[in-house]
């Protein structure tokens, strides 16, 4: 256990726990440099493991969509409450031409076509609008009661950022339309108009943080999502407003657009040691939150193989100059395995 | 247009920078090494602050996550160990956005990021922060269309043009070429990814060491951003140096 630049003080010796709060940089080297056949963690993992996803759904029963995530100690709550916008009160609404084309085919050509129209109407009109709660006690850095810190506006900059960049909420199944009655009978989609819009308010309340709490937040806003029904909303003519009906079978699922599933990466900067003059370094996937804290170059990877075949939706990378091109590749690879395994435990309770 | 810089403007800071890019002027100023707070003090290293103001009203969770990953590279070149138990200082304030920013329709925060951090480090030049190595960052567009040509370093309506886009990169290579930084949103593959790296490294690093006909360049628009640093570093220490050739 005691790392090579320990060794020559070998009387003093300090038990586990204690090691680990007075250098944890060297602890987390020691571990890792000890065996290098194995190259386990302090945690018992191995660099490239990933903690187990443990989902459960539709706990929350006073909103539209719940999830609650596990990763390791790393809990999360995850709530989707639907809220409607008039459309007069939406202010500007930029209803492209585009949309009324794509009313009626619904097929996957005229997905790639309109890419990107999406993400502009549901950022003008604000229809996503996603909050993180940290300070409920669930890290000791996180006091109960304060302002958000600036870790968690980040976290919420990001998640909205994904929530845009992967159009993972179609604007179709946001959207109250209407169509007036014709002479002729028969409903003509051409005069449809746009009546509301809903709203969807995503909280996200982490009651434990234990690392990674991007990828716990994603997945449990993406849980959530897939668990959310939206009950059928309707224009009423007479009463001039718009009516929802109270029937739970006329209710329907949110239509998502893939399965955009993040995997966090740390880079751990071993230190020089005297006697090999290179430098080690270590990707650790899933990092926690002792790993977090002597870790500063962070890689997270978005990919989405919902489509048959892998696609990367987002790559954040920052705080240093360990991975290069070889190593995002390998990165990315990892993603595409854990991507696998996060489908399973999701379509198991969805 | 290249960028343009001027520094050390602002007296009452240790160090400042103008840069104006594509219809984005972004206003750097950093103070340091200075007393820091007992609270951010640590032993063995200085404290790095980065602050971003909008352009009009006070910061929201995208300035946050802007400062952020600012601070996360900045502090990965700072020499944070050879000042330890400091502060150094950044604010960036956005001084104006191109007209067509706030109807691009993508993600607002990567058109800005690679102006930020090319500011940021002119300022810390200009303040003559320690720093371990120089930072150059830029932004790629990859259209949606089959075939498309990649835009290096588009303007803001150069991408209201391009639309709809596929995916957009910002790059941020360190003096000795290794990826600092990456965001990158869209749908992309790996290829496309590495294609975009790869461009973005030949404009942010120099072609090999230092070539001889360093002054005889001519800065286009492609040009090289290491280049352009290196002639902004030039025309400040000739500058400082006016009193001993003044005669």
């Amino acid at each position: 256990m005691a790392s090579p630049n320990m060794s020559p003080q070998s009387a003093l010796s300090f038990p586990r726990p204690i090691f680990a709060v007075l250098s944890p940089h060297p602890f987390l080297q020691a571990h890792l440099s000890t065996f290098p056949k194995q190259q386990l963690r302090a945690n018992g993992r191995a660099a490239s493991t990933f903690r187990p996803l443990g989902v459960h759904t539709g706990s929350l029963t006073h909103t539209n969509g719940s999830a609650v995530i596990r990763l390791g100690n790393t809990a999360v709550v995850c709530g989707v409450r639907a809220e409607l916008l008039k459309e007069e009160d939406a202010g500007q609404t930029p209803v492209p031409a585009t949309t009324i084309i794509r009313a009626g085919n619904d097929n996957e050509e005229d997905e790639e076509i309109d890419e990107g129209d999406d993400s502009q109407e549901l950022s003008t009109l604000r229809l996503l609008v996603p909050n993180i709660e940290l300070a409920t006690g669930s890290a000791p850095q996180h006091i109960p009661g304060s302002a958000p810190s600036t870790f968690a506006q980040a976290l919420v900059a990001r998640i909205r950022a994904l929530l845009l960049s992967t159009q993972l909420v179609r604007m179709s199944g946001l959207t109250i339309w209407y169509t007036p009655p014709t002479t002729a009978g028969a409903p003509n989609d051409e005069v449809r108009v746009v009546k509301g819009y809903w709203v969807l308010y995503i909280d996200t309340v982490f009651l434990s943080l234990d690392g990674n709490a991007f990828d716990a937040a994603w997945l449990a806003i993406l849980a959530a999502l897939r668990d959310t029904r939206l009950p059928h909303a309707y224009w009423d003519e007479e009463l001039e407003t718009i009516l929802c009906s109270d029937d739970p079978v006329q209710a329907k699922r949110l239509p998502l657009r893939g399965l955009p599933v993040p995997s966090s990466f740390a880079v751990f900067e071993g230190r020089m040691d005297d006697v090999k003059d290179e430098e080690v370094n270590w990707v650790l996937s899933d990092p926690d939150a002792f790993e977090e804290s002597v870790c500063r170059e962070t890689v997270c990877v978005v990919v989405d193989c919902s489509d048959k075949k892998a696609r990367i939706r987002t790559v954040e990378k920052n705080g240093g100059g360990v991975v290069d091109r070889d190593v995002m590749r390998a990165l990315i690879k990892r993603a595409v395995e854990r991507w696998s395994d996060c489908e399973r435990a999701l379509s198991e309770k969805g | 247009m290249g960028p343009e810089v001027v520094l050390s403007h602002l007296h009452r800071a240790d160090g400042s920078a103008t840069y104006t890019h594509n219809g984005y002027c972004v206003i750097g100023s950093v103070n340091g090494p200075i007393e820091v707070l007992r609270k951010d003090e640590q032993p063995e290293e200085a404290t790095v602050e980065v602050n971003v103001r909008p352009a009009a009203g006070v910061g929201s969770p995208k300035e946050r996550h802007l400062e952020t990953l600012l601070h996360n590279t900045l502090r990965s070149i700072i020499l944070t160990r050879s000042i330890p138990r400091t502060l150094v200082q950044i604010t960036l304030q956005i001084r104006s956005l191109p007209e067509e920013d706030s109807v691009l329709g993508v993600n607002t925060s990567l058109t800005l990021l690679p102006h930020l951090l090319n500011t940021s480090l002119l300022a810390l030049l200009s303040a003559s922060i320690p720093l371990s190595t120089i930072l150059t960052s830029v932004l790629i567009a990859i259209p949606s269309s089959k075939n498309a040509i990649p835009l290096l370093s588009p303007t803001a309506k150069d991408l209201l043009r391009a639309k709809p886009l596929r995916s957009l990169h910002v790059f941020a290579f360190s003096g000795d070429r290794k990826l600092l930084l990456n965001e990158s949103y869209g749908s992309f593959g790996y290829e496309e990814w590495d294609d975009a790296c790869e461009m973005a490294e030949e404009v942010c690093c120099k072609e090999g060491g230092v070539e001889l006909s360093e002054g005889m360049e001519v800065e286009g628009q492609q040009g090289n951003l290491e280049e352009w640093l290196r002639q902004v570093v030039k025309r400040k220490v000739e500058r400082e140096q006016r009193w001993r050739t003044a005669d």
